[in-house]
């Protein structure tokens, strides 16, 4: 809704060193073909000057033939017909456009792979970062990453990077043989080139937070497109079309006020390229024809001078042409480096870390917790699951229920106090081999689109048929038999075609398709009706034995049976016993039992 | 930018001219000073026009850009919800930056390529033309294989790019849908099988990219190629022509010269071809997307109401998502305006589907919906929509503060603001955020609860002063106490509207005129609580359940 951001909007600024050295590790392993790639870019440069030559030679040896037998000689072979010349200039030119060809691939090939390797390491990075980082990044705008970001950097790799290096190449060449010709005159020359330097250094800077403004506004639209389709039915009930489509025109003119800044900067910077070579042409003319009076420069020297002064000129534009690609790639550059950096969850602290085979307890230990630094979630918490109990956790919504779930598989850490599994503390646990062993039903049913089949079977695990349709039938999900097609029902997007209640259902069965050592029940079952909620908990009964279980729950009724309860009220516990126990205690349980009754 | 490039052609004059005068040795200071500044002049006109224009072509192609995402945009939020079981989020998204972006470069660079070829290739051909007629033909014999590789190619180009860019929208959605589930992943560990399914996409976008990649590499070496066939033919065929002594070699070498001129304008139509096949294919996939209609539409010609009472009635109504499997089959209902209605039923037994048929996010397949006896499909969309408050089963909270998510733009009534946040118990919730009121909420705010999102939820569906008033499942997320407590304000609140609610808490059903049970898709008992009791064994048992609970906690 709101067009700003606290993350979006923090500037990402890098040094662009600092970019290529972060980029180096994907760039390395294809170096070779890098390499390979300009050296083709130079053999076609080489061939291209060829052509002249072939055309003088035309001339010189047939048609306007210089001695008086005809012929000519190339490369020290005798040429005596001028068919056969022909011929011979026409191989030559096929053979030009192979290499040209095959060089033009090649650097495309090279360029995608990189890019490949890139996207394909940077998404597994982010799938290892930590739930807190996609609690403040929208995914709408993570996905402008990936996929926008990436893609941007592709000429990157292909064009500018090889052409650069030619042309840097080709530049010093010249002049080089311009030193050669007249030392003074190029002296003058290199005059320019601070000049040229620090107008690119500050062009650079203005155009690149253009760019940046241009790819953070990108990601903006990403964002808005994403949510806009996601609250699609909340937008047409309410009637406030016209709201979000002036959010998103006021977004869009954003982006198009920062296109058109950055159009108006880069149509300064070319023309004043440009004019530099004009400026220098005027100025040589002027130093130079003093110094052909005095004799001290042939004229002929002087127009050489300019001519080789123009192909100076030339890869300097072509170069300038490429400026505007590389900024705007090392702008996405930036933001990808930025994610790359992000660290990791930070999970592996200690390096014996301990192997577990088998989650058969978990303690909480003084556990104190805040999403945010002055707003504490959870106070003083402590509790004991001894193997093959159930906790229970009751509460008012907002009272922390779901955050001691999210310390205890690694989605968060704790600000202080242990957490304990098998008695081990869960720092020096591999938050994997914890993972691997729960089974997490959250409050919000969350289903990719595929089949059933690919959204309950774990990874790496190949479950046969009748034991996924049992796991299927035990979390009473019959219907996906009898209205869809079982385990090849194709679910859509957003979990379409199936409703709120049939969704959770799914997901209680992946849990049960897991055969998991600690069981979290997050309010499973809130879509249901007391009746299917009652044969989900018939059959979570029968899953629990010996096993670990929490269960977090609003409604009473769903923990009375686990062996503690914990009833948490601002983030701290209130209470803390099995049910008959906190029945005499007559205290807050015990009023809320009253007040369900209602 | 035809001024520029006759500029252009002026400085070697100048230069010329310059030397020509220091080969008669004569160095006139003040001429060749007048000579320097005529060049630094050209120079800077020259570059101020180059602004002008750059300026001008790439900015009409940013503003073609920003028009066709404006139009994107609102024509998605138009979009009925069949659309979007069909198209993904990440295919549309792909349309919005990456399509849109092709159609930019086609139109921007493209632009000005097709206009320096036109300008600088057709001067040059005629005067090729002018020079020497029949060997201007003899060097254009390989133009009508240009044509036909340019367009061969071009046709491939187009195909490729559209089916890059399809593989394109596919790893768009899934890296959505896996950020989206990041929790899931996490927790079941499917890292590596996403990643996996991650690494699938790319290289099938990898691949289909470096089709797109084979015709950029063929096209710009082979327009090379014949263009320097062009130049044998001519040293060829005008070598004989001098050495026949028909032509002078001054004639032949100007001859060549021109060709080399036309060098630029070859490549230049590689270039353009490329750019233009993509833009093409990609205008395509946004045409498609925005001529898509939608299915659920306004009548041309709408009944013109003044209000709406709030009767409802449901005729024979049949209705499913796809065609396999049936979601509601012959309903029938009437509503009396200003009453009460209670839903409720198994999972999957169409509640939810019930209740979006009367604002028309679908369309039945059989039989109608009438509201005040007219049928909802003769209503016009906006003015059906603008008198129902709707509000979904799952709550979406956009990213934005609580204000936005419960306003929705609409006009702030300070006293039923205060009136609603009690009755959703969202008072002291609020002021406990960090920003109270603007606390940042959404895919990037601070992290609530299901039942603190399904209050805000349910308090922008209130705000909404509107005859019909229909509620799906608002309180599922809520413990116990506070699910009674917004209950019970909810009853208070006196709504003036015909009410539709849908629960599965009997608290939340009892006190409605009439409750109607549903099951596999139709209506299997009716009646008011205590009719109900005796009546349906669905509700009986859930009642009891629910009773049972209470009482056995007691």
């Amino acid at each position: 809704m709101a067009p700003d951001n606290p993350i979006e909007e923090k500037e990402i600024k890098l040094e662009d060193l600092k970019v290529i050295k972060a980029l180096w590790p994907y760039i390395r392993p294809y170096v070779w073909m890098l390499c390979f790639s300009t050296l083709l870019v130079f053999l076609v440069t080489l061939l291209e000057l060829f052509m002249p030559i072939f055309t003088q030679k035309a001339f010189d040896g047939f048609i306007v033939p210089v001695s008086p037998e005809k012929g000519t000689s190339l490369f020290g072979f005798g040429i005596e017909s001028f068919q056969i010349f022909c011929t011979v200039f026409a191989v030559f030119i096929l053979t030009t456009f192979i290499i040209d060809f095959f060089q033009s691939l090649f650097m495309e090939y090279t360029g995608q792979k990189i890019i490949l390797n890139l996207r394909n390491a940077l998404f597994s990075h982010m799938t290892h970062l930590p739930v807190s980082f996609y609690d403040k990044n929208s995914s709408g705008r993570m996905v402008s990453r990936v996929a926008g970001d990436v893609e941007n950097m592709n000429e990157m790799f292909t064009s500018i990077l090889i052409f650069v290096f030619k042309d840097l190449i080709m530049m010093t060449g010249i002049l080089a043989i311009l030193f050669t010709i007249n030392s003074k005159l190029a002296l003058y020359l290199t005059g320019l080139v601070p000049v040229i330097v620090i107008s690119i250094g500050f062009f650079s800077k203005v155009l690149r937070n253009a760019f940046r403004t241009i790819r953070q506004k990108i990601a903006e639209i990403n964002h808005s497109f994403s949510e806009a389709i996601a609250g699609i039915n909340i937008i047409q009930t309410t009637s406030s079309h016209n709201t979000f489509m002036q959010r998103f025109e006021t977004l869009n003119f954003e982006h198009f006020k920062a296109t058109l800044y950055q159009i108006k900067i880069f149509s300064i910077f070319m023309p004043f390229i440009s004019f530099l070579g004009v400026f220098s042409v005027a100025i040589i003319i002027w130093v130079g024809s003093f110094e052909v009076i005095e004799a001290s420069l042939t004229l002929g020297e002087l127009v050489a001078f300019l001519t080789y002064m123009k192909l100076f000129f030339r890869p300097l534009r072509d170069l300038s042409e490429k400026f505007n690609l590389l900024q705007s790639a090392l702008a996405s550059g930036e933001r990808i480096i930025n994610i790359l950096n992000t660290d990791k969850a930070k999970q592996r602290i200690s390096k014996n870390r301990n192997q577990i085979d088998k989650i058969s307890s978990v303690t909480f230990d003084q556990v104190n917790f805040s999403y945010e630094k002055n707003k504490i979630v959870l106070k003083n918490i402590s509790f004991h699951l001894p193997e093959g109990n159930s906790i229970g956790i009751v509460g008012q919504t907002g009272s922390g229920k779901s955050s001691i779930i999210n310390l205890l598989t690694g989605f968060y850490k704790q600000d202080s106090g242990d957490i304990f599994i098998n008695q081990i503390n869960i720092n020096s646990v591999n938050i994997e081999d914890i993972r691997s062993k729960t089974a997490l039903v959250m409050q919000d049913s969350i289903l990719f689109s595929g089949s059933i089949r690919e959204n309950i079977t774990p990874s790496g695990l190949d479950m046969d048929t009748t034991s996924l349709e049992k796991a299927l039938q035990n979390a009473n999900c019959n219907f996906l038999f009898k209205k869809f097609s079982g385990l090849d029902t194709i679910i859509k997007e957003g979990g379409r075609p199936l409703s709120s209640g049939e969704k959770q259902l799914v997901c209680i069965s992946r849990a049960f398709a897991f055969n998991p050592d600690l069981i979290i029940f997050d309010e499973a079952t809130s879509y249901m009706d007391s009746q299917s909620e009652q044969k989900v908990h018939d059959a979570m009964k029968k899953l629990m034995q010996g096993r670990l279980s929490i269960i977090i729950a609003h409604r009473l009724s769903t923990v009375k049976e686990c062996d503690t309860i914990l009833l948490l009220r601002d983030g701290k516990i209130r209470e803390q016993g099995s049910h008959p126990d906190l029945v005499n205690l007559k205290g807050e349980y015990y009023h809320l039992l009253k007040k369900e009754k209602i | 930018m035809i001024i520029v490039d006759a500029t252009q052609l002026v400085i070697p004059q100048i230069v010329k001219h310059a030397i020509d005068t220091l080969s008669s040795a004569s160095l006139d200071s003040k001429t060749l000073f007048f000579q320097c500044i005529f060049i630094l002049f050209l120079g800077l006109v020259m570059a101020g026009l180059r602004f002008g224009w750059r300026n001008l072509l790439m900015g009409s192609a940013r503003h073609v850009e920003k028009g066709i995402r404006d139009d994107l945009f609102k024509h998605i939020l138009n979009l009925d919800m069949t659309y979007f079981d069909k198209v993904k989020t990440g295919d549309i998204m792909a349309h919005a930056v990456s399509d849109i972006n092709h159609i930019r470069m086609a139109f921007g660079f493209g632009l000005i390529v097709l206009v320096d070829t036109i300008l600088l290739g057709g001067t040059t051909l005629a005067i090729m033309l002018w020079t020497h007629p029949k060997l201007t033909a003899f060097a254009m014999i390989p133009m009508p294989f240009l044509i036909i590789v340019t367009r061969t190619l071009g046709k491939k180009m187009y195909v490729f790019h559209k089916t890059a860019q399809e593989s394109y929208s596919q790893l768009t959605e899934l890296v959505r849908e896996s950020f989206f589930g990041i929790r899931i992943i996490k927790v079941f560990n499917f890292e590596t099988f996403i990643g996996k399914k991650v690494e699938t996409a790319s290289t099938d976008y990898f691949k289909k990219n470096l089709r797109r990649a084979f015709v950029t590499a063929l096209l710009k070496p082979l327009l090379g190629l014949f263009f320097n066939l062009s130049t044998i033919i001519v040293i060829f065929y005008g070598g004989f022509l001098v050495m026949q002594q028909v032509l002078s070699p001054g004639e032949l070498v100007a001859f060549i010269q021109y060709l080399g001129i036309l060098a630029w304008p070859v490549i230049a139509i590689g270039w353009m071809t490329n750019l233009f096949q993509r833009g093409m294919a990609s205008l395509k996939r946004i045409n498609i997307l925005i001529e898509s209609k939608a299915s659920v539409s306004s009548p041309d010609h709408p009944v013109d109401l003044k209000k709406i009472k709030g009767n409802i009635q449901f005729k024979d109504v049949s209705f499913a998502y796809d065609n396999a499997t049936s979601i509601l089959s012959d309903i029938n209902l009437d509503i009396d305006s200003g009453a009460s209605i209670g839903i409720s039923g198994p999972p999957g037994s169409g509640k939810t589907s019930l209740t979006q048929l009367i604002p028309r996010l679908y369309n039945t397949n059989k039989g109608k919906i009438c509201i005040d006896n007219i049928d909802v499909t003769s209503i016009h969309l906006d003015f059906l929509r603008g008198h129902i408050a709707l509000m979904p089963q799952e709550s979406f909270l956009f990213s934005g503060t609580i204000r936005e998510n419960i306003m929705m733009g609409q006009d702030m009534n300070e006293n039923r603001l205060e009136q609603i946040l009690k009755v959703c118990c969202l008072k002291d919730t609020i002021k406990e955020m960090p920003d109270g009121f603007d606390t940042i909420v959404g895919e990037r705010g601070i992290t609530l609860s299901g039942g603190q999102k399904q209050r805000i939820a349910l308090a922008r569906t209130l705000m909404l002063e509107k005859p019909i008033v229909i509620l799906d499942d608002p309180i599922s997320q809520m413990d116990t106490h506070t699910a009674s407590k917004v209950i019970e304000g909810i009853n208070r609140l006196s709504l003036n509207a015909t009410f539709v609610i849908v629960s599965h808490r009997i608290s939340a059903l009892a006190s409605c005129d009439k409750i109607y049970i549903l099951k596999n898709g139709s209506i299997h008992h009716s009646g008011t609580h205590s009719e109900l009791i005796q009546t349906d064994r669905f509700y009986k048992e859930s009642f009891l359940v629910q009773q049972f609970e209470e009482e056995h906690g007691a």
